[in-house]
């Protein structure tokens, strides 16, 4: 019983101490704010530049321009070097970025299919650059900026004996020289 | 002895006539007549060649004796003008013996010419070819001469035994002219050069860009061609004994050139003026320039005639390309072509009489022979690839050309009657052969 009685009086003891020792903590009562804080951002802050379209194409590199294929190819009827009516849409396009872009110097390659004479084909493929490049002066593109090559049959892009094979080698390619 | 044309007439005049007609009708519609036609000349001289001997006290070298041989053997069997009595005959006669020719024994095995050869081998890797003929019905001695060189030049020493015999007999050596010709078996389109036979074949330009379209100067001493290497075609001389190349100056585009056989003016094609390809004629000494001819269309492809005088080439000036002939002012304007919408690549035979070109028909190119003298069309290929680029040799008996019949463009040489068909690259692509025109 006396065992039980001192247990007791320590229990009550330590109540009261802890009782006495929180009253001794102060607290503030939280007040509204009455300021607006501002936070600004620390991360500094740099945009991605916007380019120029002229800018942009200073930047490329003429491998780069003409891989991207901003002037597209046109084909010819065989043993033909008229440009046909369904090239004359391409033909508008390419004129349009070469005005855009006025600085850029350009090769038109004419080539043919194999089922010409070397010799011809030199004729022909030279004769497609040149009625090429014509139609272009008459879109408004100054001719010294387009120098004509011929290579006629001597550089195919695909090898083979089909009309598909001989469509695609009779063509006019446009190579930026210059920019 | 063998008239060709006569015999056949006699034995099988239904079937030339059915021929010529069934061929005139059929196969060849939108033809001009076209018949296979062998050229009249002196019958062939047959030969006999019995084996070389070795020159007492010599090195004997079995090999390069046989080479010997067998190089002036095929020579012989080419030329069109000597025909050879086969090997398997001697042996019906006494064994040849140069100190005791039995000049009977030859007659029976039907040969006119006897040809004897001794061969000297010295330790300095050095021959010496002593080479005599005889004429056996007369059973005299015609001709000797003796070659040296390395061994080995004996290919050489070979072809210009065959040159002598050529030369007595009164025919235009062949043996020892050369063939210019473009390769790409190492990358791009360069200029080789080979012995007529296609043998002993070497590069000879070394600059990486697109070579096209050899021609030879009139002393075989430079070769004219067309190049990329300022990116559009240029005209440019190659020396072949310096080494030195240069650019010929015209300004604007310029290709397809040829030498005149007779002096140092070239003709060819160029867009230099208005645009428009054109042919002009330029003296190589003087510089100075004439333009041949003046119109809207395609004119190109030129080339002289053995006399320097006149000038083939090819104009779409009809619509279609077909071959013409101009004096060498660019007057007297001749159609040699009418039926067929394309024909390019016309090269003038040596003797003048014939012009060789290309036709396409339904995509198919062959190579025709055209005589001015009775208007006649031979048709030389047929029927296998496309066939290109025909130059004559210097005595017109035969021709070289490429074809891409096995596939890829090969060189091959031809009869004058399209027999004795042979090829001579099988490296790479090869194209635009030019033979010596002398």
């Amino acid at each position: 019983m006396k065992r039980v009685s001192i247990i007791l009086l320590m229990v009550v003891s330590l109540f009261f101490f802890t009782d006495s020792c929180k009253k001794k903590v102060k607290t503030e009562p939280v007040k509204e704010p009455e300021k607006i804080e501002r936070v600004e951002e620390t991360t500094p802050r740099i945009d991605r530049p916007v380019l120029t379209e002229e800018e942009i194409f200073e930047k490329k590199s003429l491998e780069e321009l003409n891989a991207e294929g901003n002037l597209r190819k046109i084909h010819f009827d065989f043993d033909k070097y008229d440009v046909k009516d369904d090239m004359k849409p391409i033909l508008h396009r390419n004129a349009d970025w070469l005005l855009k872009h006025g600085s850029a110097v350009i090769t038109i390659e004419g080539h043919c299919d194999e089922r010409g004479t070397i010799e011809y084909n030199m004729a022909l493929g030279e004769k497609r650059a040149k009625t090429t490049r014509d139609f272009l002066e008459s879109l408004g593109v100054t001719g010294i900026r387009m120098q004509v090559v011929s290579y006629g049959k001597n550089k195919p892009i695909v090898r083979g004996v089909d009309e598909q094979t001989h469509y695609r080698n009779r063509r006019c390619e446009f190579v930026i020289i210059r920019k | 002895m063998i008239d060709y044309q006569r015999s056949k007439k006699i034995v099988t005049p239904v079937f030339v006539l059915l021929f010529i007609v069934m061929g005139g009708m059929i196969l060849l519609p939108a033809q001009q007549e076209v018949r296979i036609r062998i050229r009249e000349g002196m019958p062939m001289i047959p030969v006999a060649l019995p084996e070389f001997h070795f020159i007492e006290n010599s090195i004997r070298d079995n090999e390069l004796k046989n080479e010997l041989y067998d190089v002036l053997w095929k020579d012989l069997r080419y030329s069109r003008v000597f025909k050879l009595v086969p090997k398997e005959h001697y042996k019906y006669i006494q064994k040849f013996n140069p100190d005791n020719i039995i000049y009977k024994d030859w007659a029976s095995i039907q040969a006119n010419i006897l040809i004897s050869g001794k061969l000297e081998v010295s330790g300095e890797q050095r021959i010496i070819f002593s080479f005599k003929v005889y004429d056996v019905k007369s059973e005299k001695f015609i001709l000797g001469r003796n070659f040296g060189g390395k061994k080995e030049f004996v290919r050489l020493i070979a072809h210009r035994a065959a040159d002598e015999m050529m030369k007595h007999f009164g025919e235009k050596p062949i043996y020892t002219s050369k063939v210019v010709f473009v390769s790409d078996r190492e990358g791009s389109d360069e200029i080789y050069i080979m012995d007529f036979d296609g043998k002993r074949q070497k590069r000879i330009t070394f600059n990486d860009y697109i070579d096209l379209m050899p021609s030879w100067s009139s002393d075989n001493e430079k070769i004219m061609y067309t190049s990329y290497r300022r990116g559009t075609p240029e005209l440019y001389i190659f020396h072949l004994y310096t080494g030195k190349t240069g650019l010929i100056s015209t300004g604007g585009v310029n290709y397809s050139a040829d030498w005149s056989p007779e002096d140092d003016r070239i003709v060819y094609t160029s867009s230099k003026n208005d645009g428009n390809t054109e042919i002009y004629l330029r003296n190589m000494k003087t510089g100075k320039e004439k333009r041949l001819t003046f119109n809207r269309v395609i004119d190109t492809s030129p080339g002289w005639s053995p006399s320097g005088k006149e000038i083939v080439f090819t104009s779409q000036r009809s619509g279609t390309p077909q071959i013409y002939t101009m004096g060498e002012e660019g007057t007297n304007v001749r159609r040699i072509t009418y039926e067929g919408t394309y024909h390019d690549n016309a090269v003038w035979s040596p003797d003048g009489t014939r012009v060789v070109y290309v036709s396409r028909i339904e995509a198919r190119f062959d190579v025709y022979v055209y005589n001015l003298k009775n208007n006649t069309i031979a048709k030389l290929t047929e029927n296998a690839g496309r066939n290109e680029n025909p130059t004559w040799s210097p005595d017109g008996r035969h021709l070289i050309f490429s074809s891409n019949r096995s596939g890829r463009y090969q060189l091959y040489t031809i009869d004058y009657d399209g027999s004795n068909l042979k090829q001579l690259t099988s490296k790479g692509e090869n194209k635009m052969p030019k033979w010596q025109k002398k």
